[in-house]
């Protein structure tokens, strides 16, 4: 017999997440599946909105025919993008007309933050203005978003306390001081010092983010002195390091670290160090590993959990089976070698994109592998980049197509199965990196899919 | 300028490092050019292979004693750059009989030590291997890194008194009295290690001699002294794979022809290659169909090379020369024979020489010639000593020591470690403290980095050559900005900057030739990585974007001094990037 | 890829043939067969997890290559398993490094990423020494749920640690001798339930423990589990085996070693639920499933119990049977691990057919109908801690969502941390505090639910929550019984 619901959510990321309690709420029966766990772990935990409309011409490499040997790149032949901007609702607008957004329109993401906030509660800021926020994050560059964890909070850019950035020299991933000196590149409106400090040197020099953030939680002993406070005694001489223009001393008031002050009690960590520093202290987003990922992945599947929703990881959707009408009836998924029936009025498939693996592809072509939908691409592969690493790359808009409503289309446009419903990255048309918008994509249409899914079901 | 050297070599490739060595040991007073990072040029976009001599054992013999010899010598005196992997020559069904046997005798007549193994065998040797070749000639091939062994004989040549100039280019050949005097160098960054952001510098070098040493750009240099070299430049292409499908060289067993080698190179293989006469050894298309190549007809050896990784393609130019009047349409016909042109004698231009055609294997060989041939020149009496003395890095060579224990390097990274620093491993890893691995997919710490930096300056390529740092998986998506992080020691953070986009968009470059599948996927992520989070497209201190901070959220508190309203201007900052101005 | 390791299996697996199983077994042998053929369920040819090297054509002069022309599967002859391809995968997201439960609380370990792709990577064939902190990991498997690519990592961590045991371990050392003692558990414990009670009081007793820590590296602070007076397969034997016969409906009940020798009212459950909804239930002979193997490097003992495995649970599948176990490791390793590690004829047949016990009835019985009515009688709160090897098999969520809408059960997900005994990984004196530091977020978990009993698959995780928070742990299997068949 079959695993019936109402229906079925393909992803365990953002899209699918907010999609699934987005039909629950609707009142249907979700049941959601995934492969994997979340890639919200890789995530910098920032929900962007919308932070730039990147230019999109030429979307063509600088000169016909294949890439030449020793041509010289002239960034200069690239128009610069469209801000930051400084309210993201403002831009959809000027977005390509198969843009996500422009599909679901700007209440679409309004709604889907609000979705968020609601079930993140206090965790997160930003709510309380429809305003993007330039968060510091370690490349030492600000970003545009929407909304920003808690613990992001005191390190904004539009904030002009004197700022203090911490790096340690066993962590690679940036130098305090070279982050210190982009900031001020950047214009910001305060005072910023860096300094590298001794504490992770006190753990083997490979040391995982998360074994500081666990060794921060229970407080351990490190060389003897409680963890909070050796990492407070390694930052306190420097509290008088920054210096304004006319070369007064600026005493700190904000000291950023790396995204690793606690896991399970990230808020206390924070607040014993703010109280030892005299100071407010503030996260900085990372890479990968990323500890604001995962506290965000844990909170929205104990959101998952509140709503009712079912779901089950581990586990992956490797064929289906139509009715006679060509709707989906069951995904099969694969248990470890057998493959169950799983069966479900309307699927939504949130299966991300190329890094999500909702998206695959090979020399020939680029492919939606699931279901098989249709996804646009130029046939030859060499159309698929241009040549500025961070031009307007034909593969980051890569995905399905879908109508207004999310239902997926086939090649010629019209409704494919009938009832399939995308969202996140394995929608195409945005370039979400660019265009600082990844979250704000998978929160619009996580929740614009979720809801039309279950209105179909309702029917 | 008054001083005036013996010699000046216009050429950072092998043949260059090698000539400026050998000049330096033998006591003249010699200087080295390039115009990129040393090898930038042809040496060090070829696959690595070591010759045996066996793929010339059919074709050209002189070329295959020529090689047999130079690899013995090179796996003693540059131990540190040379893996010896050993080889084969495969036959698949299909590869004639006749060829095969004619490739043992080959091999044979020049003294290439040969031996015959059955498909099982073969197979037993390298299990990836198609179950259908049914035989192979092993052969003592080897794989070489070229950029390591440039920087040894540079380094070398340095201690014996020698001066290297990277980022030089030639700009003129100074010819006084129908005689070459000297020549022009333009520095990108002012003489010595390159660092970004530092004025270029113009100097003339005056010396008794010119070697002309640059390959497929001889004609280039022969042009500015008016002389005319017909280097006839073809291109060739190299697909990297991720992992090592094979552990030994090899080579299709048969008559010359386009991807017919896989050679094993530190954690990868590299897939060779085609053979197309090319214009301008610096603009020529690199093409879809060559890489489809590569992987196709070389999956008839290894099928695994189908569904591999494939991380990157580059080209490289073969300097090839054929004397006037031999009138080959073909350029795989071309002898990879090495000619000296002493222009006095050919354009009756005295004061240069130039040397085209060779290939890595024998460079040490090309080296001594043309260095014999400027000490007569100069009527200077001296022995050439460079086949047997070791390159620095490779004295007393051991990579059998522990280093997990004694530096605290997990084993693998210990073990890669020392094999790419020879002899130095030991000044070098104790360098830094503490020593975290900077690139993971290569193995490369902190202390690496740190001593490539020290003789490359903010050039993070060259670092890159040195220490492989950033050419794994990743292709620098996760460890560009960390190499970048590394210079703030040293340098300011615009110098910083600037390195760090330089990387990153040399990394993307050879990821083009890749995107499909898992490094499509790769490609993304480290979009995301660099876009989204790091916001470096639209990073505010290298574009011109006027930013009005105030406009932006300040907090709910609205207690801080950026406020909450757009009007609140007073705040309004505006970007001031530090002079920084046009970064990208 | 598969392949086989051993070369040693033939004579130990005869010999112990003759000793416990075979006699008291039931296996039956009616031979009918499963004709309806489990109408839903279709097995999934899967192929090589190298993917289609197969299917490679021919280039320029060749036509279609022989689609024989390389098979993977004796590509290492000498048992040595190359997985540096298997770094492919990677794209250095480092998820996986993000979910090690052991990279958290020591910082010696390097973390799955490396221990996985990157260190295979780095290997070159003739590489002999595989870096010791692979023995640091517990083979929780988290990392392969975690890694959004596929790359085999508990795969290559687990042949990583068997190079390294058997070529860099010494072999007389007290850890050697240790870690084979813990892996070979099913052979102390089938000694000790000859006499179980002097059994657990004498592997309990003081001056012994202090012994054992300081000979053998086993924590004092350990309890070894109680040994069961009757074992389960002597309560079957007793009871006459089966009770119901059903050609249509038939499991083959993989009990392992812990159900047996130590909690036989999780089998009795197992046998009661089972034929309460009209499934005959076999008992074949068996050997451990060698999750404990797997975790030490000990892939040659693991092996020889594979081969009595997968021979007998053939015979069984054969029969018309599904294997069905209550431990979520023992599933793990039939499903997951033999076929990765294991080139046994009938291998990959067993680990098509192979599911964990509520799961198996969740997939064919109307489960929600039949609790929608039952009560277990009294209130009755639960801290259910899923194990890690649930995970990969998607059964984390499976107890929360079976039971939450039961009458008079509360039970509570206590969340995603890692117990961290990890099967022996906890047993070991140098790891004792590291594994209890893993399980500390449970315990806390724990303490705040609700609920006073705890809930588990796995039986070692159940030991770690009772020696953490002093609370009696049942099975989900135990709850079903009282629910439905009491």
């Amino acid at each position: 017999m079959a695993i019936d619901s109402d229906v079925l959510v393909v992803g365990g990321g953002l899209a699918g997440i907010t999609a699934a309690i987005a039909a629950s709420r609707e009142g249907a029966d979700v049941r959601l599946v995934s492969h994997k766990a979340s890639t919200l772990r890789q995530a910098s935990g920032l929900i962007d909105g919308l932070g730039y409309v990147p230019a999109t011409e030429p979307a063509k490499p600088l000169r016909e025919g294949p890439p030449t040997a020793g041509r010289n790149l002239d960034p200069d032949e690239w128009p610069d993008p469209e801000g930051p901007l400084a309210e993201p609702y403002a831009g959809i607008d000027s977005l390509p007309e198969e843009h996500p957004y422009r599909l679901v329109g700007a209440d679409a993401l309004r709604d889907g933050l609000a979705l968020f906030d609601d079930l993140v509660g206090d965790a997160y800021v930003g709510g309380h203005t429809d305003r993007n926020a330039l968060v510091p994050t370690f490349g030492g560059g600000v970003k545009p978003t929407a909304r920003y964890p808690e613990s992001v909070a005191a390190g904004l850019a539009s904030d002009d306390r004197p700022m203090l950035i911490v790096g340690f020299r066993s962590l690679t991933e940036y130098d305090a001081r070279a982050f210190a000196d982009r900031l001020e590149a950047s214009g910001v409106p305060f005072d910023v010092a860096g300094v590298e400090v001794e504490f992770a040197e006190a753990f083997r020099a490979d040391a995982k983010i998360t074994r500081f953030a666990k060794a921060l939680d229970r407080n351990e002993p490190v060389d003897g002195t409680p963890a909070r406070e050796a990492l407070a005694k390694a930052v306190a001489p420097h509290l008088h390091d920054v210096v304004d223009d006319d070369g007064n001393v600026d005493r700190v008031e904000r000291v950023g670290f790396p995204a690793f002050l606690g896991d399970d009690e990230a808020a206390a960590v924070r607040a014993d160090l703010a109280d030892r520093l005299g100071a407010d202290v503030f996260e900085i987003p990372m890479g990968p590993p990323s500890l604001p990922g995962l506290r965000l992945e844990d909170r929205l599947y104990d959101a998952l959990d509140a709503e009712g929703v079912r779901f089950e990881t581990g586990i992956p959707v490797v064929d289906y089976e139509t009715d006679a009408d060509g709707r989906i009836q069951h995904l099969l998924l694969n248990r470890k070698g057998s493959k169950i029936p799983y069966g479900a009025d309307a699927v939504v498939l949130a299966t991300g994109g190329l890094v999500g693996k909702g998206l695959d592809s090979d020399r020939e072509g680029v492919r939606e592998p699931v279901l098989d939908l249709h996804v646009p691409q130029p046939s030859d592969r060499y159309e698929w980049f241009v040549d500025d690493a961070f031009g307007e790359q034909p593969y980051a808009r890569f995905g399905v197509r879908p109508d207004e409503r999310l239902r997926a289309l086939d090649e010629n446009g019209a409704v494919a199965y009938g009832n399939v419903w995308v969202a996140g990255a394995v929608v195409g048309g945005a370039d979400v990196a660019r265009e600082k918008s990844a979250s704000g994509v998978s929160l619009a249409t996580g929740l614009v899919a979720g809801q039309e899914a279950a209105r179909e079901v309702r029917q | 300028m008054d001083d005036q050297v013996d010699v000046v070599v216009v050429g950072g490739g092998s043949t260059g490092c090698g000539v400026i060595r050998d000049l330096a040991r033998r006591g003249l007073d010699a200087v080295l050019v390039e115009k990129g990072n040393l090898t930038h040029g042809t040496t060090g976009r070829m696959h690595g292979l070591l010759h045996s001599g066996g793929r010339y054992a059919v074709s050209d013999q002189k070329s295959a004693r020529e090689c047999i010899e130079e690899n013995r010598v090179l796996r003693d005196i540059a131990g540190h750059c040379v893996e010896e992997t050993g080889g084969m020559f495969v036959k698949r069904p299909e590869d004639s009989e006749e060829y095969f046997q004619e490739k043992l005798e080959g091999c044979r007549a020049c003294d290439i030590p040969a031996e015959v193994i059955d498909g099982e065998e073969a197979r037993r040797r390298e299990p990836y291997l198609a179950r259908d070749v049914e035989k192979a000639i092993v052969v003592p091939d080897g794989a070489v890194d070229p950029f390591r062994l440039c920087v040894a004989n540079a380094a070398d040549a340095r201690e014996h008194g020698a001066r290297v100039e990277t980022h030089a280019e030639v700009t003129d050949v100074l010819v006084e009295d129908d005689e070459v005097v000297g020549i022009e160098i333009e520095h990108d960054t002012g003489p010595g290690k390159r660092v970004h952001r530092e004025p270029g510098t113009t100097e003339e070098i005056r010396a008794r001699y010119v070697v002309n040493a640059t390959g497929a750009w001889a004609g280039q240099i022969g042009e500015m002294a008016g002389v005319d070299v017909e280097v006839r430049p073809s291109k060739g292409v190299m697909t990297v794979m991720n992992t090592r499908q094979v552990d030994t060289v090899v080579n299709r067993c048969r008559p010359k022809g386009d991807a017919d080698i896989v050679v094993p190179h530190e954690t990868a293989c590299i897939l060779g290659t085609t053979d197309e006469e090319v214009d301008d050894p610096e603009d020529y298309p690199e093409e879809e169909w060559e890489v489809d190549l590569m992987i196709e007809t070389l999956s008839e050896l290894v099928p695994a090379l189908k569904d591999a990784r494939t991380l990157r393609s580059f080209w490289g130019v073969r300097p090839l020369y054929e004397p006037p009047g031999t009138g080959t349409d073909d350029p795989t016909d071309i002898t990879r024979d090495y000619f000296l042109l002493d222009h006095n004698e050919r354009d009756d231009l005295p004061g240069m020489t130039s040397i085209v055609g060779g290939k890595l294997t024998t460079y040490r060989m090309m080296a001594e010639s043309i260095t014999d041939h400027v000490c007569e020149k100069l009527d200077h009496d001296a022995d050439c000593d460079t086949a047997d003395a070791p390159l620095p890095g490779s004295e007393d060579f051991s990579v059998l020591r522990d280093y997990m224990d004694e530096f605290g390097l997990r084993s693998p990274v210990g073990r890669r470690s020392a094999q790419r620093l020879g002899s130095r491993a030991d000044e070098v890893l104790k360098g830094s403290d503490p020593n975290p691995v900077v690139c993971e997919c290569e193995g490369v710490t902190r202390a690496e980095v740190q001593d490539a930096i020290d003789g490359a300056g903010s050039d993070l390529n060259a670092v890159r050559l040195r220490t492989r740092a950033s050419m794994g998986n990743c292709q620098g998506g996760f460890c560009t900005h960390r190499i970048a992080a590394e210079l703030t020691q040293e340098y300011p953070g615009g110098v910083t900057r600037d390195a760090e986009d330089e990387l990153y968009q040399e990394r993307w470059k050879g990821q083009r030739h890749a995107l499909w599948g898992r490094q499509l996927s790769q490609a993304m992520l480290n979009h995301m990585l660099h876009a989204t989070t790091m916001n470096r497209d639209g990073d505010l201190a290298t574009t011109d974007a006027d930013v009005d901070f105030g406009a932006f959220d300040a907090g709910p508190d609205g207690t801080v001094g950026g406020g909450t309203g757009a009007d609140d201007a007073a705040s309004g900052v505006t970007a001031t990037d530090g002079g920084h101005d046009g970064d990208r | 890829m598969t392949r086989d390791t051993g070369h040693d299996d033939g004579d130990e697996r005869h010999g112990t043939n003759n000793t416990d199983e075979s006699t008291e077994g039931s296996s039956h042998s009616d031979g009918v067969v499963r004709t309806d053929g489990g109408s839903d369920i279709e097995s999934d040819d899967r192929t090589a997890t190298d993917g289609g090297v197969e299917s490679v054509t021919g280039g320029s002069d060749s036509t279609e290559l022989d689609p024989d022309a390389y098979d993977p599967i004796d590509v290492f002859p000498e048992g040595e398993l190359d997985l540096r391809d298997g770094a492919d995968s990677c794209y250095k997201c480092t998820s996986c490094d993000t979910s090690c439960p052991v990279a958290e609380v020591d910082d010696e370990f390097p973390g799955p990423k490396f221990q996985g792709p990157e260190q295979w990577r780095l290997k070159r064939k003739e590489d002999a020494d595989i870096d010791e902190s692979i023995t640091s990991c517990s083979n929780c498997m988290r990392c392969d749920d975690a890694c959004p690519s596929s790359v085999p990592l508990s795969q290559m961590h687990n042949e990583a640690r068997g190079q390294f045991v058997e070529e860099q371990m010494e072999k007389l050392s007290v850890e050697y001798v240790r870690n084979r003692i813990l892996a070979n558990y099913r052979t102390s414990a089938r000694l000790a339930s000859i006499v179980p009670r002097l059994s657990t009081y004498a592997m309990n007793f003081g001056p012994a423990r202090w012994v054992m820590d300081k000979t053998l590296g086993i924590p004092k602070e350990r309890e070894f589990p109680e040994f069961a007076t009757t074992t389960f397969r002597e309560w079957w034997r007793d009871r006459g085996g089966a009770q119901v016969s059903n050609p249509d409906k038939r499991v083959a009940y993989f009990h392992g070693c812990y159900s047996n020798y130590n909690t036989p009212e999780v089998g009795k459950a197992m046998v009661r639920v089972y034929e309460h909804f009209g499934y005959e239930v076999m008992v074949p002979p068996q050997k451990c499933s060698g999750t404990p193997m797997f975790a030490n490097g000990m892939l040659k003992d693991a092996r020889r119990h594979a081969v009595t495995n997968v021979e007998n649970l053939i015979e069984a599948i054969g029969e018309g049977a599904d294997v069905i176990a209550s431990c979520t490791s023992c599933s793990m390793s039939l499903r997951q691990e033999y076929p990765e590690l294991f080139d046994i004829h009938g291998i990959e047949d067993v680990s098509d057919h192979t599911f964990e016990a509520l799961e198996y009835l969740r997939i064919h019985e109307d489960l929600t109908g039949a609790l929608e009515e039952a009560s277990p009688g009294d209130e009755r709160s639960y801290a259910y801690h899923a194990p890690c090897h649930a995970r990969n098999q998607g059964l984390s969520r499976q107890a929360v969502e079976t039971f939450r809408d039961v009458d008079g059960v509360t039970m509570e997900d206590v969340g995603d941390s890692c117990s961290g005994i990890s099967g022996t990984y906890g047993w070991k004196s140098e790891k004792y505090e590291k594994s209890m530091e893993i399980g500390e977020e449970m315990f806390h978990h724990m303490e705040d639910a609700e609920g006073e009993v705890g809930m588990t698959e796995c039986p070692t995780c159940a030991m770690q929550m009772e020696h953490g928070t002093g609370y009696e742990i049942e099975h989900p299997l135990q709850l079903l019984e009282d629910t439905l068949v009491a």
